[in-house]
Formats: structure tokens, C-alpha cells, sequence
């Protein structure tokens, strides 16, 4: 007896809840995916979990306590975020900046650009289910990075190194010898990744057409970094508007045109090559000499005005909008957090994906969510 | 640093800025439809818009082939107390790599403007932050949630961000004299 | 095989039966605690990492301390979860694995008992623990479980086929000598089986076999690569999250259980269990501590790159994964079982099926690879689809 299958099965779209405490959503992130089957129809994100007013704060806060909370939205790449602070202050201030501290300060962040990329390495590799190899990778380059960095300012994580006109105070004098034993290990390291990760099939089978994006979308949500380079737009601050040196370094942005996770992937492998090189060319061209201006006021009070000083961080652009009216505080400082605008292009992103991609999607746009929530 | 751009200063002996060498001849033909107040910022050209006009003068400025502004930066208020609530755009065009910035003041007893997410979809949770920080309602936006805020905290009238919202209280429990003066110098 | 254990004979069946379960079940524990900890070790290792180091010398007694803390621990039930379906769900998945040590040659004529039907046997009473892990998703109310439970069924009947199809291509042309001195061909005996590989093991003659059989194995217990129905970084835990205690590590003796049968069968059936290569040297058996060693020394090549694969590749997604059983590995296998039968019917010399299962290997690189690289279709993006809509 032949029993006819109904036609259409009646189902029933599902709703889970991912987040806020989940191995997988990069710090306290909550999206509530509506499934079908395995297919993501609606995703909706919850973010502000990690809001502590740090835009509020800073402005009760004078121009060189404001350093702290500024590495603590981004604690990733801290020296990213505290490099546009001050140069938003030296911006409003008028205030020369030493060659010596430039170059230092470039330094620097490419370097924290490399720790935070292979961070992103790693965590990445755990998404896509590899249990803890390449995160362990991760961590033993940016363990090398990390203690630099602690012998340099002495804080392994929020440095508050940067100061409005140079630096706290001058580098170790194995400096040059330290960032060259660093750059070795890391080059190392990309090698390790490359070699885990790149050429597996099921890496690729993974992620390659996976969390498409074109590049028109891209600009329309206002995204930026590697995430946008890897659809295919050269936007990258350090070439086109270029602040501190870049403009006498030689390096092109890196781009890719698929738009899809393994090329957020590649073009981030890359661009720790490419830090590498910048670090190179950056080491060449230091020289000795003071590293904050000569006459600095013990208290800095800025003329009233605003400015918009926007940096290439390692997630993205890092803006910070500062309005000073006089006086030594800020009368309102906002951070532009590019996580925040590349994480608005998620669900765009994921819908019509399988689950297990909505996680993988959610990997590849590196997000932290201090900076998101700042 | 760049250092194209000369800061304007504005003092007075010298002569009315002509704002040669910024945007400023191409925006004002594309805004010429609007009444529009150029200023100099430390980077970027500055533009006044009044509110009625400010969301059609977006428009223009990304529809220009000329300016091309397709990419909205940032989006946020500035609180001036009794002066109002500036709302600032900072926009970007890709294609010319050049950068403007446009603001509108909104009178504290109405704090109402019109969407920008019909211009671009960047604005949809630049606005939502803007809306529960100042107050600024949004008319139009498509999904007018709070971003930021958690669930428990009445909206309709904490605004955090704005001036007249107190900094917490902080009770100092031990070592009253040990907290340090805001005002005095400090150590570099 | 003669009813004596020991030296001690005519022993009352029953009783020979239940000494030989409570020996395989000491074993299994210990082995398994065993296992537990080689493979945080040599996981380690591969990450760069010590793993357990402080309990015990060289951590060894890593296994026991988890042991006594998870027997220590509350036994949670979720106050709308099906009590029956939640508390049966992890016997079903443990008892059917551990009835599978029943056909298990450890070494020659030592066994609980040798089946006729041993691989038969084998095959089915694996399958059941598949009804486990669905009751364990279904019964614990919780949409994650439900998830992994989903996955995890269709995942071991998907790969079920395989496995199979890979042990009937090895059976078909095992030689069995009959009393005669004619000899048979296919045997599910897995003593048989041992038996004719005394000189050359199965795998020189089933390659592509050993390869399908490695990666089917991996489905089947649920690891790495094909871990999804416990990928920690999604659905954590699968069907097993909302368990605790000695429930919940009941699941996981039950898949380092399963782990050790699948090595000590591939050692069985394709490396040559006992009897090789013994067979090269002498016409008589090695001594039973020797074969032991043996065994123990091949069942290990398997489980070490069970772990090294853990170690080293992502996870795939749940319908590559079911495209790559269905779409790759059956037709693979269906094809070998009918070269094999070409082989039998017409004795054609057996170095055929070696040529055969290499180009096999070859076009299951290929396969992959191709389905691996295909572009996939890209969606229109949202300004297009407006564009053409308006």
C-alpha cells in the first residue's frame, strides 16, 4: 500500500537565543536567530551589554585622563584608540608632535595591528570548530608582542603610553633590537597559520561563499577595515588620508574581491605581512631625538573648536569626534566605533545562511564589544 | 598629521574667509536649493543646515556627481544646553576621498528630525544611540528601539548624554581625604 | 572456541560468559580512563600545551580525579523534561556500544563470544545508540539539544551506509580455508577475518576501503571533523547540555567506549589483528602476550590519528557534511563492492583491487577538491535586488 507524503510539511520557524554568555559570541553579544530548519531567516542582535559611558565619562575627565578610557574601548589595539584621542587633542591644541614620537607611535601600532590580528586568528579557528590549535598559535605570537608592550609602558593591555604631543616617556634602549626579535616570531607565526588554515579543504569549504557582501552595500552601511577591503573597496585611512608618516611609507592596501569570509580571512593574514614590512620601513627611518615638545603645559587647556581626527585601526576606522568650548576637559567627545557600524551589516549578511554560518559571519567581522557599547 | 588644511582662527583683523581651497564652492552649488553656513572645523569643511532642510540637503550632497558623499562616517548630537542640541553628520566619499560636515541645531523643547536612513543605512543604529543618549526623536526610522540603554531604564526621560544628566554620585568609603582635586595640575 | 577459561574446563556457559563481560568491563573502564587522558595529552602537545600535569605523576591521575568529581556531582533534571526519555536516553546510548566489545578479537580464540554474524552483529547493535541521542535531544526540553540531537541522527544514518558497505567489501573476499583444503570466500566472522590476513593484511588489498572506513568511523563516534552535533562554539554540548554528573559521563564513556572498539575492529579487520606478521615468520601463532602487543600497537595507529585529525581540522558544516557522505563516499563505496564481486566471480588475480582502491583514493581527493573549489552562487546584494524590484 503506497501512503502519499503530504505535499507541503507544515514547520515551524524556530527561535533561539544566542548570547549573551555563549563561547562564540566574542564578549557579551546576544542575537536572537528565527530558524528554519538550519536556515537563518531573521536575525536580530541586542547589543549594550558592555555600555559603560565612556563617551560620558570623558567628559568629566581632563585631556590626560581621558587616555585610560579610551584604551578601554579597545582593548585589543588599545594603542589604535589612544593615538586618535591624542591626535584629536593635538589637532584642537595646535600641538607640534616630535619626529622621533611619530615614528614610535607608528610603530606601536602596527604592532598592536598584528597582536589583534592574530587574535582574530585565533578566535576565528575555534569558530570554525578547529578545538584550540590555532588559537594557541594565536597566543603564543602575541604573547611575544604582549611583553614588549610591558616593557615599554608596563601594562600588558591598557598602556595609557600615548600623550598629547608624544609619549610618556622614552622607550627601552633595546627597542629596535626587541621589535626585531618580535617581528621575526610573528613572521613565523603567519607562516604556521598559512600553513594550518589557508589550503584546508574544509577551511575553504567553510567559508568561501559564506557572509557575501558587496562592496555598494559595504559603503551604504558605512563599514570599514578589513571587512570592507575584503569586498573589494580600497578604503584604508592610512592611504587615503594619511596621519603621523604614512604618506613616506610604501605599502598598498590590501584587497580582496569576493567579499566573503575566507577573504576577510586572507586579507587579514596579509595585512600582518604587511605590518611587518611597515614596522621594517618605520625602523629604518628612526632616529634619536626628544619625544614630546619642549614647552608642554602641565595642564592642557584647548581653544575652543572640534575636530574629527579619524585613524586606521585594526578593526576598522577609529574616529573620535572631540568639541572642546574652552577649559580642560571636553565638551563632548564621541568615539566612532567601527566594529559598531560593521556589525550593523550582520543580519544582512547572514540571512539565507545556515546557523553554523551566522556564527562563523558573526567571527569574521572581528568585533569587541567594548567598542561597540564603548 | 596632515597638513594641507590651515586652521581658521578666528581673529579679527583678518579678512572674511572666502573658504578657498575646501569644498566650499561645489557644496554650495549643490546646496544651493537650501539655505546653508559654511565654517572651518580643524580638518574638514563644517556646514549649517537648518532643520527643515537638512535631511533634502543630505540627499543632494550624496546624489551630487561632483561631491559624491556615499558614505556617512559618523553620526551624533553635541548637547549645547540652552542653545539646543546640535545633531552632526560627518560624511565621506569614496570615490574623491574628500570629507564634510554638516550640522543642524535642534531646540531643546523639540527635538525632532527627520530620518537619515533614507539617505543611508549606516544611519539606522547611529540614529537609535542618538535618540535614547539626547532625546532626539527620529521621525521615520524603521526600527526606533533603544540601542545602548538596558530594558529596565524608563527612556522617556533619562537621556544620559545630555548635560543636564547628573554624573553618578561616588561615596568615597574609606580615606576621605586621599581623593584627588579634578582641577589641580597633574604629573604628565 | 572451547568453553574454558583459564585452564579451568567445562565451565557452566553462563557463568564462563559472565567472567569474560566483568574482565571486558574492567578492562574497558580502565582503558578508557586511558584514553581520556592520551588524548588531552597528545592534544596538547599538538597546541603547544602540557595538558594535565599536577594530578598524579605526569598527570596521569587526571582521569580519576574527573571520575570522582563528576560522580560527586548533583543529578539535574530540567523540571519539563520528559523524565523517562531524559533518564533512559544515556543507557541507550551507553549499553548498546558496550554490547558491541562482545565480538571484539583481542587475541586468538580470546573473546566473550565469536559470533558467526560477528560484523553483522557489530553493525546493528551501533546503530541503536543513534535512538539515544535522539532521546537525549528530545527529552531534555531545550531547543540546543533538539538541534544537536537532529544533527546527530542524521549524521550517523548518513554515514552508516558507508561504514557498512566498507565492511561487506572487506568480507566478500575474506578467504576462509575449509576443512577440505577448498577455500571459501566471505566470511562476517571476524576470527575468520583475523585469520586471513596472516600474511598480508587488508589493507594492502582494500586501500580506499581503509580510507572510507577511517572517515565513516569518524562520523559515526562523532568527532572531529564531524563534531557537529557537539560543536562547542554553537550549539554547546548538543543533545548532552542539559546533563550532569554520572549521566553525562556516562555519554562520554560511551564515545571513548566506541573509540576503542572502532580502533580495535580497524585493527581487526584491515591491519591484521593478531595473525600479522606473524604469518610471515611462522605457520604457528605468536604467543598471546605478543599479539596482545600486537593489537594493542595497531589499535593505537588509529586512535592517534583520530586525535591528530581533532587536532588539526574545522568542522564541517551539516549539509557538506551530508553531501559528502551521500555524494562521495556511497557511490565510492558501491563501487568497490561491485569491483570486489568482479574479482570473486571471475578470480581475477587480487592485485586488482589494490590498482582499484589507489585510483579510488585518487578520485575521492579529486572529488572533494572539485566540490571544495567550486564557486559557489553568489546572492544578488540588496541595491541590486532593490534596483530590480522598483
Amino acid at each position: 500500500m503506497v501512503v502519499e507524503a503530504p505535499s507541503e510539511f507544515e514547520t515551524q520557524d524556530l527561535l533561539i537565543n544566542v548570547g549573551p554568555q555563549h563561547p562564540s559570541t566574542h564578549g557579551v553579544f546576544r542575537m536572537v536567530l528565527e530558524i528554519d530548519g538550519e536556515v537563518v531567516k531573521d536575525l536580530v542582535p541586542y547589543i549594550g551589554y558592555l555600555h559603560r559611558g565612556a563617551e560620558k565619562l570623558c567628559e568629566n575627565n581632563d585631556f590626560r585622563q581621558g587616555i585610560g578610557y579610551m584604551d578601554r574601548t579597545e582593548y585589543l589595539a588599545a594603542h589604535n584608540a589612544e593615538l586618535s584621542y591624542v591626535m584629536a587633542v593635538e589637532a584642537l591644541g595646535e600641538i607640534e608632535v616630535p619626529e622621533r614620537a611619530q615614528w614610535i607611535r607608528m610603530i606601536l601600532c602596527e604592532l598592536n595591528r598584528i597582536s589583534s590580528h592574530f587574535m582574530f586568528l585565533g578566535a576565528f579557528g575555534i569558530d570554525v570548530g578547529v578545538f584550540g590549535t590555532p588559537f594557541i598559535y594565536a597566543w603564543r605570537e602575541r604573547e611575544t608582542i604582549i611583553d614588549l608592550f610591558e616593557e615599554i609602558s608596563g601594562d600588558r593591555m591598557m598602556y595609557a603610553y600615548f600623550r598629547a604631543g608624544g609619549l610618556a616617556w622614552e622607550v627601552p634602549a633595546n627597542f629596535e633590537n626587541r621589535v626585531r626579535e618580535v617581528l621575526a616570531s610573528a613572521q613565523q607565526g603567519v607562516k604556521d597559520f598559512d600553513g594550518l588554515l589557508t589550503e584546508n579543504e574544509i577551511f575553504i569549504a567553510r567559508t568561501k561563499g559564506v557572509g557575501f557582501i558587496s562592496a555598494e552595500d559595504a559603503i551604504e552601511m558605512g563599514m570599514s577595515g578589513p571587512t570592507i577591503r575584503a569586498s573589494g573597496v580600497p578604503l584604508d585611512i592610512r592611504k587615503t588620508e594619511p596621519y603621523l608618516f604614512y604618506d613616506q611609507l610604501d605599502f598598498e592596501p590590501i584587497t580582496a574581491n569576493g567579499g566573503d569570509v575566507f577573504d576577510r580571512y586572507i586579507v587579514r593574514l596579509q595585512e600582518i605581512s604587511q605590518s611587518i614590512d611597515l614596522i621594517g620601513q618605520c625602523l629604518e627611518r628612526l632616529q634619536p631625538g626628544p619625544i614630546t615638545p619642549e614647552r608642554m603645559p602641565r595642564m592642557l587647556r584647548l581653544p575652543e573648536g572640534e575636530a574629527y581626527i579619524r585613524t586606521e585601526a585594526p578593526r576598522g576606522e577609529y574616529g573620535v569626534y572631540m568639541v572642546s568650548k574652552g577649559g580642560n576637559k571636553p565638551h563632548r567627545l564621541k568615539v566612532r566605533s567601527a566594529c559598531l557600524s560593521n556589525l550593523q551589516a550582520l543580519k544582512q549578511m547572514s540571512v539565507g545562511q545556515y546557523v553554523a554560518d551566522a556564527i562563523i559571519i558573526l567571527g569574521s567581522i572581528d568585533i569587541v564589544l567594548s567598542e561597540v557599547d564603548r | 598629521m596632515t597638513t594641507d588644511e590651515t586652521n581658521g582662527e578666528a581673529v579679527e583683523e583678518t579678512p572674511p574667509d572666502t573658504f578657498e581651497g575646501t569644498l566650499w564652492p561645489d557644496v554650495n552649488r549643490a546646496l544651493s536649493a537650501v539655505d546653508v553656513r559654511p565654517e572651518r572645523g580643524a580638518l574638514d569643511l563644517i556646514v549649517h543646515l537648518p532643520r527643515k532642510d537638512v535631511i533634502r540637503g543630505l540627499g543632494m550632497l550624496k546624489h551630487d556627481d561632483e561631491l559624491h558623499f556615499d558614505y556617512l562616517r559618523s553620526l551624533t548630537a553635541v548637547d549645547n544646553e540652552d542653545e539646543g542640541v546640535d545633531v552632526v553628520y560627518h560624511l565621506y566619499s569614496v570615490s574623491k576621498n574628500h570629507n564634510l560636515t554638516v550640522k543642524t541645531t535642534l531646540a531643546n523643547e523639540d527635538k525632532v528630525l527627520e530620518t537619515a536612513t533614507t539617505v543611508w543605512q549606516a544611519a539606522n543604529w547611529l540614529e537609535r544611540e542618538v535618540a535614547e543618549m539626547f532625546g532626539v526623536t527620529f521621525n521615520g526610522h524603521p526600527d526606533p528601539r533603544p540601542l545602548l540603554m538596558p530594558e529596565d531604564v524608563d527612556l522617556s526621560d533619562v537621556h544620559p548624554l545630555l548635560k543636564s544628566h547628573p554624573f553618578a554620585e561616588i561615596d568615597v568609603l574609606q580615606g576621605e581625604g586621599l581623593g584627588h582635586d579634578r582641577d589641580a595640575p597633574g604629573d604628565v | 572456541m572451547s568453553t574454558e577459561i583459564f585452564g579451568i574446563e567445562n565451565v557452566n556457559v553462563w557463568v564462563d560468559g559472565l567472567i569474560r563481560v566483568l574482565l571486558i568491563v574492567g578492562f574497558m573502564t580502565v582503558v578508557v580512563m586511558g584514553l581520556i587522558y592520551g588524548e588531552r595529552k597528545i592534544l596538547a602537545r599538538f597546541q603547544q600545551r602540557l595538558g594535565p600535569t599536577r594530578t598524579g605523576p605526569m598527570g596521569l591521575l587526571q582521569s580519576v580525579a574527573d571520575a570522582l568529581k563528576l560522580v560527586g556531582k548533583e543529578d539535574l533534571r530540567p523540571r519539563n523534561a520528559d523524565p523517562w526519555t531524559f533518564e533512559l536516553a544515556p543507557y541507550l546510548v551507553f549499553v548498546p556500544v558496550f554490547l558491541g566489545f562482545v565480538i571484539v578479537p583481542f587475541v586468538l580464540d580470546w573473546q566473550i563470544r565469536i559470533l558467526e554474524l560477528g560484523l553483522l552483529y557489530f553493525v546493528a547493535i551501533t546503530g541503536v545508540n543513534i535512538v539515544g541521542w535522539i532521546m537525549a535531544g528530545w527529552g531534555s526540553d531545550n531547543r540546543y539539544a533538539m538541534i544537536g540531537g537532529m544533527r546527530a541522527a542524521a549524521q550517523g544514518i548518513s554515514y552508516e551506509l558507508p561504514l557498512v558497505l566498507a565492511l561487506v567489501s572487506v568480507a566478500m573476499v575474506v578467504e576462509v580455508p575449509l576443512a577440505d583444503g577448498e577455500v571459501a570466500r566471505g566470511s562476517l566472522n571476524l576470527n575468520e577475518i583475523v585469520a586471513s590476513q596472516h600474511e598480508v593484511p587488508n589493507i594492502v588489498w582494500q586501500p580506499l576501503v581503509v580510507v572510507v572506513f577511517f572517515i565513516a568511523g569518524l562520523a559515526e563516534l562523532n568527532r572531529t571533523p564531524f563534531d557537529i552535533p557537539v560543536g562547542e562554539s554553537e550549539v554547546v554540548g548538543g543533545p548532552f547540555v542539559e546533563y550532569s554528573g554520572i549521566r553525562w559521563s556516562m555519554f562520554f564513556l560511551a564515545e571513548y567506549a566506541a573509540l576503542l572498539i572502532m580502533s580495535l575492529l580497524f585493527a581487526a579487520v584491515f591491519l591484521g589483528g593478531w595473525a600479522w606478521p606473524a604469518g610471515i615468520f611462522t605457520d604457528e601463532d605468536w604467543p598471546r602476550w605478543a599479539q596482545a602487543l600486537l593489537v594493542a600497537g595497531k589499535a593505537s595507529i588509529f586512535v592517534f590519528m583520530v586525535f591528530w585529525v581533532r587536532a588539526s581540522v574545522p568542522r564541517l558544516r551539516i549539509d557538506q557534511l551530508m553531501g559528502f557522505s551521500w555524494k562521495i563516499l556511497l557511490p565510492l563505496m558501491l563501487a568497490q563492492v561491485m569491483v570486489n564481486g568482479l574479482v570473486l566471480v571471475y578470480d581475477w588475480p587480487e592485485i586488482i583491487l589494490t590498482v582499484v582502491g589507489l585510483i579510488g583514493i585518487v578520485a575521492l581527493f579529486a572529488m572533494v577538491d572539485r566540490a571544495v573549489r567550486q564557486p559557489r552562487q553568489r546572492p544578488a546584494s540588496a541595491a541590486q535586488l532593490q534596483s530590480e524590484a522598483v
